[in-house]
């Protein structure tokens, strides 16, 4: 399995292999980052990274906003693409920096062989570059594929940390695990279902191994100060915001409530419908599922073993909680992938005797894999590049309407025709979002609650019961009706004498 | 009492009827929509006010020929528009290409029309833009044409900018006063929603008499 017998021309070789698989990652995350429009999630981190562009310092707020990891490695390639302000950000700067992730994580694919074995760490980063689920949010500037490429750092680093008995390995799993929480609170859920993994593993495949033989306190000790360290950097965005110590102590009680659904409950199945939707799913599933038996069938000290436990702890624990978004399922695309590897690798393997049965298994698995390519690629097609945003797409969660992209070009034109070089917009709306981020070239737009006493506007932006309030404004007003989301509509007004 | 007989009365002077449409199932809580705002038509509040027609009138476009810009639907055939079918659930609807797109109906000879009912869509609030339903006795609409909706405020289409209002749809339809204008066919135009681009009929009634 291991690669401890290559010669060094094998070694670049397969090293050149993941790196023509992050090729073809890369080529598939790019085309068309602009066409999709701007979800709400997307739009509050654009947001964030504006405030930075504009000097400001990150403010860690656990009500929306999760860790300042993923705007900290957004704002220096912003800068890199040439944006300076907020109004001068484009969706494709924006979701190069998840798409920057997400080849992170085909790349790892190539570190984690040692561990894995080649064959099914091709397997799987082929599947991480080309499925749709993971070329759709690695296209999508939110949290998820950022935290997916730490959770597998940490994963290898950590692994190696203790087979090898490495400090310099285990400091790296540290930082991993503190830019991980950095990321996305939910990074406690991982730690949690990677400590029952490790525990198990070390009950059941070790057979209660002496802990020495793994781990030593020092190296132990230095990571714990080290995630510490980072996790304080960062929150606190680099000593400025120590405040953000304190929010974190809060957001306990916050998340929890939030696990409970608040809009977003979904049932126990979600994730597994999720997963096994498409023409593509059922076959990767199942496939995965023979790759994780396998893992777990013999009491040997596998690393397969110790990633299936611990798929199936976070599985289970994603499933149990009532909040769920399609989006999370990435963090089970990274095992998926390995599994699938898993199961493709040992059944090309099975040991058959007969020469005849031989070439029919592999024919058959050689089938197998070409039906899948075909479902997969069908599958990305449909859902990243022909109807990202559409209702039926399984991963366009409470997505913005494309009709929405209408509101600025009309406001726009509108604007023009009335000779008005700076509008004064006024968008009243208990939830604006994605506004801002459409409205971003505007230097007058105001938001206010339904209710709050409202200035004169040039253009009123409204959400559907709001306006009844302000009648009086709006009598000479003309209204237009957008989509923001899937059953949500916003009122555009304009002058009436247009 | 009084205000209803008062309402009543013209119409029973000429021998009119309530209009009697069978209303399919309400499949979301209505959008609150605003009230008493110029230029936005009000929110329908429970079941429409009735509607008044001669005595006589009868829903002419049932499994009449129906024509459209899209011969292809995406979604459904043609002739789900008129087969009296307006649930709102998969299955009963027909959907048209995206951008401007017609259906027409041809009810088979010439009629008065005293209203047009249309079934975009309902189990989502949604939009559809600019909706304009035109009369005429050529099926081209090049020539006799009479509009009686036109929403189209930008002209979109170029059939001439139109004053009436965007509405929301429901299950309760969209219910148009064509006056007795007269005509043997029947176009609907729209130009996508407010979900996506495409164009969407679950039901078009026509009703009227013969010329």
């Amino acid at each position: 399995m291991g690669q401890a017998g290559l010669s060094p021309s094998a070694r670049w070789l397969r090293r050149l292999a993941f790196l023509l698989i992050a090729l073809l990652g890369l080529l598939l995350r790019l085309p068309q980052l602009y066409a999709r429009p701007m979800h709400t999630d997307e739009a509050v981190n654009a947001y964030i990274v504006g405030q930075l562009l504009a000097g400001q310092k990150y403010t860690y707020d656990a009500q929306d906003r999760h860790g300042p990891a993923l705007a900290a490695l957004a704002l220096p390639l912003a800068r890199l693409q040439g944006a300076k302000t907020f109004a001068e950000l484009t969706e494709a700067e924006l979701r190069r920096t998840p798409v920057v992730a997400g080849t992170g994580t085909i790349l790892l694919f190539g570190a984690a062989a040692e561990i894995f074995g080649f064959v099914p760490c091709v397997i799987a980063a082929l599947l991480f570059a080309g499925g749709p689920l993971s070329v759709y949010y690695d296209r999508y500037f939110i949290h998820e594929s950022m935290f997916v490429a730490l959770t597998f750092g940490m994963i290898l680093s950590g692994w190696h940390a203790c087979t090898r008995r490495s400090a310099k390995l285990a400091v790296l799993a540290a930082a991993c695990a503190a830019l991980m929480l950095a990321c996305k609170e939910t990074a406690v859920l991982h730690f949690a279902a990677l400590a029952s993994a490790t525990f198990l593993y070390w009950l059941w495949n070790l057979r209660r191994r002496s802990l020495r033989s793994l781990w030593r306190l020092k190296t132990l000790l230095t990571a714990v100060v080290v995630f510490l360290l980072v996790s304080l950097v960062l929150l606190t965005w680099f000593g400025t915001n120590w405040s953000a110590l304190v929010a974190l102590r809060n957001a306990g009680p916050n998340f929890v409530a939030r696990a409970g659904g608040q809009g977003h409950a979904q049932p126990f199945w979600y994730y597994s419908h999720l997963l096994a939707g498409g023409r593509s799913g059922a076959l990767i599933c199942a496939l995965a599922c023979i790759g994780v038996v396998l893992a777990v069938r013999k009491r040997e000290a596998s690393p397969f073993a110790l990633l299936a436990y611990y798929a199936i702890f976070v599985f289970v624990l994603y499933s149990a909680i009532p909040y769920k978004t399609p989006w999370l399922a990435l963090n089970f695309w990274m095992p998926i992938a390995l599994f699938v590897g898993l199961a493709g690798a040992s059944l090309w393997r099975v040991p058959v005797k007969h020469p005849a049965v031989r070439v029919v298994l592999r024919s058959t698995c050689l089938g197998v894999a070409i039906v899948a390519a075909v479902l997969i690629a069908h599958d990305t097609r449909q859902c990243v590049f022909m109807h990202p945003a559409d209702e039926d797409n399984p991963y366009a969660y409470a997505h913005t309407s494309e009709d929405l992209l209408g509101l600025p070009t009309e406001l726009a034109q509108m604007a023009r025709q009335e000779g008005l070089a700076s509008p004064r917009i006024a968008v009243i709306a208990a939830d604006p979002w994605p506004l801002p981020w459409y409205l971003r070239p505007y230097a007058q737009v105001g938001y206010w609650q339904p209710g709050q006493p409202v200035g004169q506007a040039d253009f009123y932006i409204t959400s559907t019961d709001a306006a009844n309030q302000y009648a009086d404004q709006l009598k000479n007003f003309h209204a237009d009706f957008f989509g923001e989301r899937p059953g949500v509509l916003i009122l555009l007004w304009s002058s009436a004498t247009q | 009492m009084l205000a209803m007989l008062l309402v009543a009365a013209p119409a029973f002077a000429q021998n009119q009827e309530v209009l009697k449409t069978k209303l399919p199932t309400p499949l979301f809580v209505g959008t609150p929509v605003p009230l008493n705002v110029p230029n936005l038509e009000p929110p329908m509040r429970g079941k429409r006010p009735d509607f008044y027609v001669p005595a006589g009138t009868r829903n002419l476009a049932l499994n009449k020929k129906v024509t459209s810009s899209d011969n292809n639907p995406d979604v459904g055939s043609l002739d789900m528009i008129v087969d009296g079918d307006k649930d709102g659930n998969e299955g009963s609807w027909v959907e048209l290409g995206p951008g401007k797109q017609w259906v027409e109906i041809d009810l088979a000879r010439r009629a008065s029309i005293y209203a047009v009912i249309v079934w975009h869509f309902h189990s989502q609030p949604r939009v559809y833009r600019d909706v304009v339903v035109q009369v005429s006795d050529d099926p081209s609409f090049r020539s006799g044409v009479t509009t009686i909706f036109n929403n189209d405020f930008h002209n979109e289409l170029g059939l001439g900018a139109g004053h009436d209002l965007n509405y929301i749809e429901t299950y309760q339809g969209k219910l148009i006063d064509s006056k007795g204008a007269a005509g043997r066919y029947v176009r609907l135009y729209s130009n996508g929603n407010t979900s996506n681009k495409l164009n969407n009929y679950i039901e078009v009634e026509v009703w009227g008499k013969p010329a």
